[in-house]
């Protein structure tokens, strides 16, 4: 009898906890600000200060792949989510559709401290819909003890100095981009000819190919196999970190970059709390935070002087382009390019 | 009663069957329909009839990866078969308890994933790796010799990963080998080399082929190892279809490389049975 009571009391407690608690949720409905992000986008300590500053209570959901996160958000139509992230390509499909809101900027006094290098782009001409948060760069990073002159960009890759000796990751996007570059044509070139031509330069680098590989491949500059790479953002960071020694250079032709940016679904259901975490995490000291932990260029140049130096891509640079998609027939153009050049190297 | 038991059996038989037809063939079927598709621009296929893929292997760039392919496996067999022949032979005439041993030896590295096993390689090869530290510290070489992405880096990796295959083959044929032949050539005077090469040898000849044949098809496939151990220089059929099932997303096209590779491997499969006049490599026809 002792049991039953204890039991029925308990579930009573329980219902009524469980009353409370709705209770609760309806009074502080404007509390809550629902994140859509990649894992680990932003640090603890920054999600936390930003619940501490606030009031607001955060909720993270994360996926996997920039196609995922389109999909969910057009089945959802935007009701769900307050702050997503995706990539420059898919931003694109993502204000095409109408899927973004328009940012009142009024409500966003740090938008200013975005850099505008990062800005401007193919799926946002207007800056209307996004902010940046963190660009990747393929860079080339040297060791300078066994190179024995300077290397100032792309074009220096294909000096006979460097035989054998230049590690690289395997986009073939931005591989041949680079050679383009290098021509004074675009990275997203559609014209099959010039792509040909590219194809042809691009070949003539095979001697000096030590291998390609797409992860990890700061390890054949680490441990002595390639003397130059042509390295993914993060690699570079693991590069310097183990090597401070390392020279990076930002090739004068101009860079290629991919970009991450944060939008707001066009139906968020909590838009204000959504503008106080952008500008949030828009102030120098948290921006900071942000890029250090993700190892990835940082785009808010209010926080170049607080953020790891290795992270903020030289004034000097001035150019930049994204890879975007281009036809089919592009494409294969650009496929086989890749498919020669990596015989070639054999 | 018989067709009743025999409907029974059938019924105990159908689920494999059935599991076969969908897994197996289906997918087979599919590709091999996926093969005359048309690409379409942007992602996804338009089930257009077209010869367009098949015309596309005939560009040198993809022929010349066929024969990569085809190189590397003969290369990589014929020393799997020098390796593994005389192991799988050795090994079947040790004691029991020792034979025991072996094979566990064997079979412990398969615990681990092969891929990891091949960044082991990586570590053993690379210029300041174990091997290189080794002979410069002996003084054998001055300078660390590149043998990390390179072609015999790769036939390596390969003759690694696949030796097992060979070993075990041999080793299960020697093994039920009546030796009493081999005395009785002895007895009638044959000398050691010809009673191993007129009796040991050709009654062994189903395992060594089957050992032949389960690393020959795998190596024509196997494309991580030149893509870990061979920095990606060596473009073998295998690494072309990933490229053109990922980044070029061309499935078609890939889908043909996969079925002409899959017609030129049973032809091989099909030549080594002529060749050699071995009828009974069970299981593969």
């Amino acid at each position: 009898m002792k049991k039953r009571l204890a039991a029925l009391t308990l579930c009573f407690a329980m219902a009524a906890s469980m009353l409370a608690g709705c209770g609760e949720k309806e009074e502080d409905d404007n509390k809550e600000l629902v994140l859509y992000t990649w894992e680990g986008l932003f640090p603890q300590e920054v999600l936390d200060g930003f619940e501490e500053e606030t009031g607001i209570k955060i909720i993270s959901s994360n996926f996997d792949t920039n196609e995922t996160m389109l999909e969910k958000i057009q089945q959802t139509d935007g009701k769900d989510y307050d702050i997503v992230v995706g990539d420059d390509y898919i931003i694109e499909q993502i204000v095409k559709n109408g899927l973004a809101k328009k940012l009142d900027k009024t409500q966003i006094s740090n938008f200013g401290n975005i850099n505008p290098l990062y800005q401007s782009q193919f799926y946002d001409p207007d800056n209307e819909y996004t902010v940046p948060h963190g660009a990747g760069i393929p860079l080339i990073v040297y060791d300078p003890a066994q190179v024995d002159f300077e290397i100032k960009g792309y074009e220096d890759l294909w000096n006979p100095k460097l035989e054998d000796k230049i590690a690289m990751i395997g986009s073939y996007r931005a591989v041949n981009g680079f050679v383009l570059q290098t021509m004074g044509k675009s990275m997203n070139e559609e014209d099959v000819q010039v792509i040909e031509q590219a194809g042809e330069k691009l070949k003539e680098l095979a001697p000096n190919i030590r291998m390609i590989q797409d992860s990890d491949t700061q390890n054949a500059l680490l441990n002595g196999e390639a003397s130059v790479a042509y390295l993914y953002t993060s690699q570079v960071t693991a590069a310097l970190a183990e090597n401070p020694d390392l020279k990076v250079v930002y090739p004068e032709e101009g860079l290629g970059f991919g970009i991450m940016n944060l939008f707001i679904p066009k139906n968020a259901p909590d838009e204000l709390n959504a503008y106080k975490f952008l500008n949030y995490i828009l102030e120098p000291e948290n921006a900071a935070k942000c890029f250090d932990a993700l190892g990835y260029y940082c785009t808010t140049n209010a926080a170049d002087d607080l953020v790891n130096p290795n992270l903020v891509v030289p004034d000097s640079v001035k150019k930049g382009e994204i890879v975007q998609n281009v036809s089919a027939e592009a494409n294969e153009a650009y496929e086989k390019n890749w498919t020669e050049f990596k015989a070639a190297c054999d | 009663m018989e067709k009743k038991k025999r409907s029974g059996l059938f019924l105990t038989v159908a689920p494999l069957y059935i599991f076969t037809l969908v897994f197996v063939a289906g997918p087979l079927l599919y590709m091999i329909a996926l093969s005359f598709a048309t690409n379409s621009d942007g992602w996804g296929t338009l089930w257009k009839f077209t010869l367009e893929n098949y015309k596309k292997i005939a560009d040198p760039v993809y022929l010349k990866s066929f024969s990569q392919s085809f190189q590397l496996a003969f290369t990589s067999t014929i020393c799997i078969t020098l390796l593994g022949y005389p192991f799988g032979y050795f090994m079947a005439k040790q004691s029991a308890k020792w034979k025991k041993r072996i094979m566990l030896l064997i079979m412990v590295p398969f615990w681990t994933s092969s891929l990891i096993r091949m960044y082991g390689w990586i570590i053993l090869l690379q210029a300041k790796g174990v091997f290189n530290t080794l002979l410069v510290k002996l003084g054998i070489i001055e300078e660390p010799l590149k043998i990390l992405y390179s072609y015999p880096a790769v036939v390596i990796g390969m003759i690694y990963a696949l030796l097992p295959f060979m070993v075990l083959s041999v080793y299960s044929s020697v093994e039920k080998m009546d030796w009493s032949l081999v005395e009785a050539a002895r007895d009638l005077g044959a000398s050691r080399a010809k009673a191993f090469l007129t009796i040991t040898l050709k009654l062994t000849l189903p395992g060594l082929l089957t050992g032949v044949i389960l690393s020959f098809v795998p190596s024509m496939g196997l494309f991580f190892i030149a893509d870990i151990l061979g920095g990606n220089k060596i473009v073998l059929v295998g690494s072309v279809i990933q490229d053109q099932l990922t980044r070029g997303s061309n499935w078609p096209f890939a889908a043909a490389l996969a079925v002409v590779l899959m017609v030129l491997t049973s032809i091989m499969i099909y030549l080594y049975r002529k060749i050699t006049h071995v009828k009974d490599l069970e299981g593969f026809f």
